[in-house]
């Protein structure tokens, strides 16, 4: 990881107007990832992850979409200027994405080689015969066993994880700056998720590539990540290195989605769940929108939206009553609530 | 057997009650209440028939006034052949054309559910024979069958609306029986099965009312469907030969000489008639298709709404985004008043 | 291809093809106890001994002197050496011909026909889902509401009426000696060309209406899949994404209806072959009707059941190799 900035997303908004109001997906996400870094994006469906991702590559269609961005600097250039033409040349080549459910990523009727060629065909204008020595290669580097057969096989005669570990071989084909992973092992069983995250972590380090990783599963976060944004209702609410974010979360979300997750290590653990469900993007509350789920809500928080505020070391969180920890402001420090909250789970 | 068919009258009755609430609500969507304004006007000129057509359409005693061009005593002109009154006869066509447009839709409806249900829930060796007899159906050609049957057993509009019926079915048994696959599986009918609710109940107490919607919807289309067939075939001579069917006047008009003398009125009556009667049943069953599966919904009233989009208000709606950043200031508060509060 | 999926797929044609030649057998015989009655009802001035005389020469001439098992399974050997029956008429030529001397004719219209859809209809269905919600949309879907409610026979009355007979832009009615004086000579195909011409358009109208409207609906449907956004992340370009990715995938549903529409528009021709005198497959059976030909019009029927079965069988088959995932049993 180097100190060279990749991607830089400030203030990004994304909204979907329709016949019964406007759906807010995302509204005001800030983003910086660096070079070789990678960054997971958590929070629950319908939090706008996947919308964050698909505006940073300017995929997302108007209609139904409207975006507005403040920044979106991508390797130094600025993206909010360039054109479509400009943005074919980068998908793919520089900026690469993988999709979730690998079986409806591939396109059915089309062999797997062909569906690899078609991208070093486009960037690399390389001839058809050079292309299929360049994806029989492709497809070997990710681990696909014997890939000259499986060069003309079709999507469906592939199992989940060979399938995911295409969708990856066709994300590094060109030796991409930024690589944005949807939800990449979401479809598959557990034991093939944890190969086709070493893949996918291995890829990443020999290209140092930068890679926003998208999920809702913590375990994958650990395995993968350096600095973890955590989305709630279309707004970042917590920003944190890994570490960290585990050891001592900050924003009373993150501390829900870490407790409901099991652990074998802590005996007379009782499975916490977060009440409720994530509001409608249509009709969000008002103030903090996490407010009617969360057990330290004030009145403060029912009447206004708290700022992202920065609280060194890297962290940030959206918070009026952020928890206890050494990076708490001054005051709590002193009267000497930090700590209370240790064993509140128990 | 009498329990089946009391249960079926049941059913019915449900679907009769059903249908009033459809009324209501394809009123609300405009494009169910252009094809219910027109259906009704057609209902209307079908039902006052004698009163609204101006001259007895049968009536081929005004020998003098053959040929005649549209004028005040004759709207629409008169034949070239017999001088009958072509407007009269238009009005009278509308019967034809609705009660075997709409009988057939009605009892297609019927077998479409009551075969779609039994393979869809009985399953096994039905479905498998059902499904044969869909292959065997699909083959056969309708139209040149019906020809062959109508030679046989004479022509008469029963004959039409039974062969339209026994071929009709099987597009609504296929959706309704994938419809009912669903049902089956859903948790309120397998706890009536738990509860030991007989299976004739299950089905006409909580399948049918599932698929009732899909019902009414292929009535109005096949209904419509049907309406272009029957014209085709009175076109062809096959319908009643007493009857007065707008397919029938084509036919007059074609052998009348209308073409030759560029009588495009005779022609165009009858045509008319067909395509608002084929149009209104369609716009209904769209309708219905709409109300009851959004998702159906054209996407094109989103482009419009993008077209007509606001700047200002989108702009609104962004800033109202920046709440919180424009408070950059200020400073979380201290932790002390918090709470735990809801959920330990 | 799998080799199980395509023995499977032609038994069971065969053993549909074997139920409907059963019941072509039978319709005939619906309804009296004779089949002489039916093929020779009696006439007015005959008394009861000559009618007798009558259905025994009938009973000899068409076979129905035995037990009708016999007759059934004599049927089924004739249609096994390609003979349909004999037809009625004057010189009591065979069925099989007179279907073999018709089809062509019949074919020219609804071969051009479904050409003209097919190609028409996804151009413009295609290029409808292209400007999606545009005026171009708008116009595909406005307009297949207003065709579907047109039938193609007045369409067929009006085109002959303005094209044919008012601006004389084509003949509104076939020349009768059309099909006798076919000796492929430059004259005798414009003659065929300009007399197949309205009925073409008539048929074709709707045709192409109902096509543009597939290709369109099931173009969006394809669009919103998640591989097109994998082609788009690859950076292809749009045009691109809709040749090699969207149309392969859209055209899938189309051709499995193609084979249905093959026979349906021979068996819909009936009408238009009536109004522009055509003669085909159409005229062909309206005359046998008319004239009572039962063996004409049975082997007719069976000439376009045996037809419909076999298009959909080559549909299948080809679908097979569009689309990778069929598997034995044809699930997907």
């Amino acid at each position: 990881m180097t100190d060279k900035t990749m991607l830089k997303v400030e203030n990004l908004k994304v909204i979907f107007p329709n016949a019964a109001g406007v759906v807010r997906a995302v509204e005001g996400v800030d983003l910086t990832v660096r070079e070789g870094e990678c960054v997971a994006i958590v929070g629950e469906s319908g939090s706008g992850k996947s919308v964050t991702s698909l505006a940073v590559m300017k995929l997302l269609n108007s209609p139904p979409a409207v975006t507005r961005v403040d920044t979106l600097e991508f390797d130094g250039r600025d993206l909010r200027q360039a054109t479509e033409k400009e943005m074919l040349d980068i998908r793919g080549k520089e900026m690469a994405m993988i999709f979730q459910d690998a079986l409806t990523a591939l396109n059915p009727v089309m062999t797997i080689g062909h569906q690899l060629d078609e991208v070093f065909i486009r960037h690399q204008h390389m001839k058809k015969k050079e292309a299929k020595q360049a994806s029989i290669l492709a497809l070997r580097l990710v681990g696909v066993p014997s890939p000259e057969r499986r060069y003309s096989d079709f999507p469906h005669e592939l199992s989940g994880g060979m399938r995911q570990r295409v969708l990856i071989a066709m994300a590094f084909a060109c030796n991409p700056k930024l690589i944005i992973a949807d939800e990449p092992t979401t479809a598959l069983d557990v034991t093939i998720q944890a190969q086709v995250l070493d893949v996918l972590k291995n890829m990443q380090r020999e290209h140092s590539t930068s890679l926003i990783l998208i999920t809702h599963d913590l375990s994958v976060v650990a395995h993968m990540a350096d600095t973890v944004y955590v989305m709630y209702c279309g707004r970042i609410v917590e920003k944190a290195p890994l570490k960290e974010l585990f050891h001592r979360p900050l924003h009373p979300y993150t501390e829900g989605l870490l407790a409901a997750v099991p652990r074998l290590s802590e005996e007379n653990h009782q499975f916490i769940q977060i009440p409720d469900a994530v509001p409608n993007p249509m009709h969000k509350p008002a103030g903090c929108t996490f407010h009617p789920r969360c057990r330290y809500c004030t009145q403060q928080c029912r009447d206004k939206m708290p700022p992202l505020q920065d609280m060194g070391d890297g962290r940030q969180v959206r918070c009026w009553h952020p928890l206890g920890g050494p990076n708490l402001t001054e005051d709590a420090l002193q009267d000497g609530s930090v700590g209370k909250e240790a064993g509140r789970y128990e | 057997m009498k329990r089946f068919f009391s249960r079926l009258g049941s059913a019915l009755w449900d679907a009769l009650k059903g249908i009033g609430r459809f009324v209501a609500k394809l009123w609300a969507h405009p494009k169910g209440r252009i094809g219910l304004i027109i259906a009704g006007l057609l209902v209307i000129c079908a039902v006052f028939a004698p009163p609204i057509a101006p001259y007895a359409p049968y009536d081929v005693t005004p020998r003098a006034e053959k040929g005649l061009s549209p004028s005040w005593a004759h709207p629409l002109g008169t034949t070239i052949t017999t001088g009958q009154d072509i407007f009269s006869m238009l009005i009278y066509g509308t019967r034809v054309s609705l009660v075997v447009g709409i009988t057939t839709g009605l009892a297609t409806a019927f077998l479409g559910a009551l075969m779609g249900v039994l393979t869809g829930y009985v399953g096994g060796f039905v479905d498998m024979l059902v499904m044969r007899i869909v292959d065997i159906m699909l083959v056969i050609p309708t139209l040149p069958l019906t020809i062959v049957l109508t030679n046989l057993f004479g022509k008469s509009y029963f004959m039409i609306i039974f062969i339209f019926t026994l071929f009709g079915w099987t597009g609504l048994a296929r959706v309704v029986r994938s419809q009912v696959l669903v049902l089956k599986n859903s948790n309120y009918v397998r706890a009536a099965e738990l509860a030991g609710a007989k299976r004739s109940h299950i089905m006409f107490r909580h399948i049918l009312p599932g698929v009732s919607h899909l019902l009414i919807m292929s009535t109005a289309l096949t209904s419509a469907g049907i309406m272009v067939a029957e014209a085709g075939l009175s076109f062809l001579g096959l319908g009643d030969p007493t009857a007065i069917s707008w397919g029938k006047m084509l036919a007059d008009a074609q052998s009348g000489g209308a073409l030759l003398f560029g009588h495009w009125w005779w022609i165009m009556a009858p045509g008319i008639g067909i395509f608002l009667s084929v149009f209104a049943f369609m716009r209904i069953g769209l309708a219905m298709e709409e109300i009851f599966n959004p998702r159906m919904k054209q996407s094109s009233g989103l482009y419009k709404l993008f077209k007509n989009l606001n700047n200002t208000y989108l702009q609104e709606v962004f800033d109202s985004m920046e709440e919180d950043r424009l408070e950059e200031k200020v400073k979380p508060e201290p932790t002390e008043e918090r709470e735990p509060a809801g959920v330990s | 291809m799998q080799k199980g999926y395509v023995i499977k797929r032609i038994l069971y044609t065969i053993f549909i093809f074997f139920i409907v030649v059963t019941l072509n057998f039978f319709i005939p015989r619906i309804g009296v106890e004779d089949p002489a009655e039916r093929y020779y009802p009696p006439q007015g001035n005959m008394t009861d001994v000559e009618y007798d005389i009558v259905k025994q020469l009938t009973r000899e001439q068409y076979g129905f002197d035995v037990s009708t098992f016999q007759q059934y399974i004599r049927y089924l050997n004739d249609l096994f050496h390609g003979d349909l029956g004999t037809s009625f008429q004057a010189g009591s030529p065979k069925v099989a011909d007179l279907i073999a001397s018709r089809i062509p004719w019949t074919l020219v219209l609804s071969v051009s026909t479904l050409l003209i859809g097919l190609f028409l209809g996804l151009l413009i269905g295609s290029y409808a889902a292209w400007k999606r919600g545009q005026r171009v949309d708008t116009a595909v879907l406005n307009a297949s509401t207003i065709t579907t409610a047109l039938p193609a026979f007045f369409i067929a009355l009006l085109l002959s009426l303005y094209l044919g007979f008012e601006w004389e832009l084509f003949p509104a009615y076939t020349d009768p000696n059309m099909v006798a004086s076919f000796d492929w000579s430059w004259r005798s195909i414009s003659l065929v060309a300009s007399s197949a011409a309205l009925p073409i358009i008539s048929m074709a109208i709707g045709s192409v209406v109902s096509y543009a409207q597939n290709t369109r609906n099931s173009v969006i449907a394809v669009s919103n899949e998640d591989f097109i956004l994998t082609a788009r992340a690859k950076g292809l370009p749009s045009r691109q994404v809709l040749y090699k990715h969207t149309l392969r995938n859209a055209m899938l549903p189309i051709v499995t209806n193609l084979g249905m529409s093959v026979s349906g528009l021979i068996g819909g021709s009936v009408v238009i072959e009536q109004i522009f005198n055509w003669n085909g497959m159409g005229t062909l059976f309206l005359n046998a009707n008319n004239t009572n030909d039962y063996p004409l019009m049975m082997g007719i029927m069976l000439f376009l059941s045996l037809f419909a079965l076999a298009a959909n069988l080559v549909t299948d088959l080809c679908y097979c190799l569009l689309d990778p995932r069929v598997t034995v049993g044809g699930s997907r």
